[in-house]
């Protein structure tokens, strides 16, 4: 018995601790949000205080948070539109065309992670500032759409081979073509895969920061761009920049717990069944 | 009915390479593209946009890269980073996601739900919260460290030494959730029966653990390995937002030394021999745990 109140101890004691440890950072920066100058920088960190919005008025007059906003919205959205449809038709393509190579592939996307993003964008910027679509939207989009498509190709691979065989056979018994049975029959049975890597690839996209921060100018700059200014500046406005911070987080945080369960299934997926 | 299969076949050769040549068409011209032109104009001394008046130089730039002290030392640092980074994250991240498993379902989910928040939130937030925490006249993290009586030698990211311990934090902070989520999925493929056989045969937990737990768990995480590994060798944001590479270059990671060689000292020739060389190491750390991941069909 007591070694059994023991154990429900340390379990409350770990799992609790656990749960400060992710919660309190993000707890401080959007309470920071709320907080006047005085407020954050008291020791140890005020819990009630009269919550202000003047941090977000700031941030979103000064400056060009707004327009950060669309940008980012815009590479995003493009990115994962582009990252969903080549991925779906190249999954499509690599599991019920060529099953032989599927494995194949699905190993050779595994080769992607081996090249750093810091290797593709030195040459990426010498190539977009040559052919002058430096600080266009071209450059963020095209380096993300790149970097997720392995993992949606890989996780709607995954969709695609849980369907059953028969499904298909019996389409192409009666006369479905290829092309007809991927729109009527595999796409609305994947729309779960699809969905989720449309937000994981938006979500990518929307965090990014290394490839935004240097192949976009003054008039592309995207969120992540835009708070790694603030963070920059000598003496950081942190009101500000809490407000900022808070304004690019939670929208994601709110997609995140749709797509929880599919976080891990696109990297582990193949390695759990096989 | 013969000739009727190979023309079927036929033309789904044909559809799978229209379907597949999008998709293709990106990474070429995002990732293989610039790997080529890269590999090139590494061989040269040049300035951005001034590429035809670069010098060749052949090898020299990569061979400059092994009597470069700092970028020895970023090499060193990037490796302590990834491995320090790597260890804490699955000791980390396997624990809690068998402790989870240990409690009602329900109280699993929501808590699993909560843990995963800083898996969602961009990098540069990530360094703007932990850089607001280090702060050392108004942060949580001094305040703690006085509070437990450590204040007096704790250095923050002011101090070489502990500024790398700092951005480790970090990153265990941010990345942890993802480990954890990859062993829960592992864990939920292991059969129950499994367990009850062995408690049967009397095994103890540590046995169960060894004997049952982690072998099933073996595959994905070689998998995590790979992805989290070469995502840490690359850690470039979180570094970015905090130090920068400072104190005295002790958190200069290779993707930070790079990117200020080409960006702010403008010898990309060299930024990008530095960068190849980092894919190079990549694939010799990672690349035979990327064989061995070999899923059979």
């Amino acid at each position: 018995m007591g070694t059994k109140l023991l154990s429900a101890g340390l379990k409350t004691f770990f799992l609790g601790g656990f749960f400060l440890w992710t919660v309190v950072p993000v707890a401080l920066v959007i309470s920071n949000s709320f907080k006047t100058q005085l407020d954050i920088f008291s020791v140890p960190p005020t819990v009630f205080f009269v919550p202000t919005l003047e941090n977000y008025i700031r941030a979103l007059t000064s400056g060009d948070f707004g327009r950060y906003f669309l940008n980012s919205l815009f590479v995003s959205a493009t990115s994962s539109l582009l990252s969903v449809g080549f991925g779906a038709f190249a999954a499509y393509s690599i599991v019920s065309l060529r099953p032989k190579f599927a494995m194949t592939i699905a190993n050779v996307l595994l080769l992607g992670k081996l090249v750093p993003a810091i290797t593709m964008l030195l040459p990426l910027f010498a190539i977009m500032n040559l052919t002058g679509l430096l600080g266009t939207y071209v450059g963020p989009i095209l380096a993300h759409t790149a970097i997720n498509l392995p993992f949606v190709i890989w996780l709607v691979m995954g969709f695609i081979q849980d369907i059953p065989d028969d499904l298909e056979s019996a389409a192409k018994i009666d006369g479905c073509t290829r092309m007809q049975i991927f729109w009527m029959i595999v796409s609305p049975l994947i729309m779960p895969g699809l969905a989720a890597s449309a937000i994981l690839s938006m979500q990518y996209s929307w965090n990014e920061l290394l490839f935004s921060l240097q192949l976009t100018n003054l008039d592309t700059y995207t969120l992540p761009v835009g708070i790694s200014k603030f963070v920059g500046s000598i003496s950081v406005d942190w009101g500000k920049s809490s407000a900022a911070a808070t304004m690019t987080m939670v929208p994601m945080i709110l997609l995140g717990f749709f797509v929880q369960k599919y976080l891990a299934r696109g990297t582990v997926g193949g390695a759990v069944k096989g | 009915m013969l000739s009727n299969a190979s023309k079927s076949r036929h033309d789904g050769d044909l559809l799978a390479v229209v379907l597949i040549a999008p998709a293709a068409a990106v990474v070429i011209a995002a990732m293989l593209l610039p790997l080529v032109y890269a590999f090139t104009m590494s061989l040269f001394d040049f300035r951005p946009g001034f590429e035809t008046q670069g010098k060749f130089l052949f090898l020299q730039n990569y061979l400059r890269f092994f009597q470069d002290k700092i970028a020895l030392q970023s090499l060193l640092l990037t490796l302590v980073f990834t491995f320090s980074a790597l260890l804490l994250e699955l000791l980390l991240g396997v624990g809690f996601s068998i402790l989870l498993l240990t409690v009602p379902v329900w109280v699993a989910k929501v808590l699993r739900g909560v843990y995963c928040i800083p898996l969602l939130i961009s990098p540069i937030i990530v360094g703007l919260i932990w850089r607001y925490m280090y702060d050392p006249t108004f942060g949580i993290v001094y305040f703690i460290a006085k509070q437990v009586g450590c204040d007096q030698f704790f250095g923050g990211l002011q101090q070489p030494g502990w500024s790398m311990l700092c951005v480790v934090l970090a990153d265990v902070w941010e990345t942890t959730p993802f480990v954890m989520l990859c062993a829960t999925a592992g864990l939920a493929a292991i059969p129950g029966d499994l367990y009850e056989a062995a408690r049967i045969d009397g095994a103890g937990w540590w046995n169960r653990f060894l004997r049952i737990t982690f072998p099933s768990l073996r595959k994905v995480l070689v998998v995590v390995l790979i992805i989290r590994g070469t995502d840490a060798f690359r850690v470039f944001d979180i570094i970015y937002a905090l130090t920068n590479g400072g104190p005295a270059n002790s958190t200069l990671s290779l993707s930070i030394y790079a990117f200020k060689k080409g960006f702010e000292q403008y010898e990309m020739g060299y930024a990008m021999a530095i960068s190849i060389i980092m894919m190079v190491v990549l694939s010799l750390l990672f690349g035979p745990f990327l064989r061995r991941s070999r899923i059979r069909a």
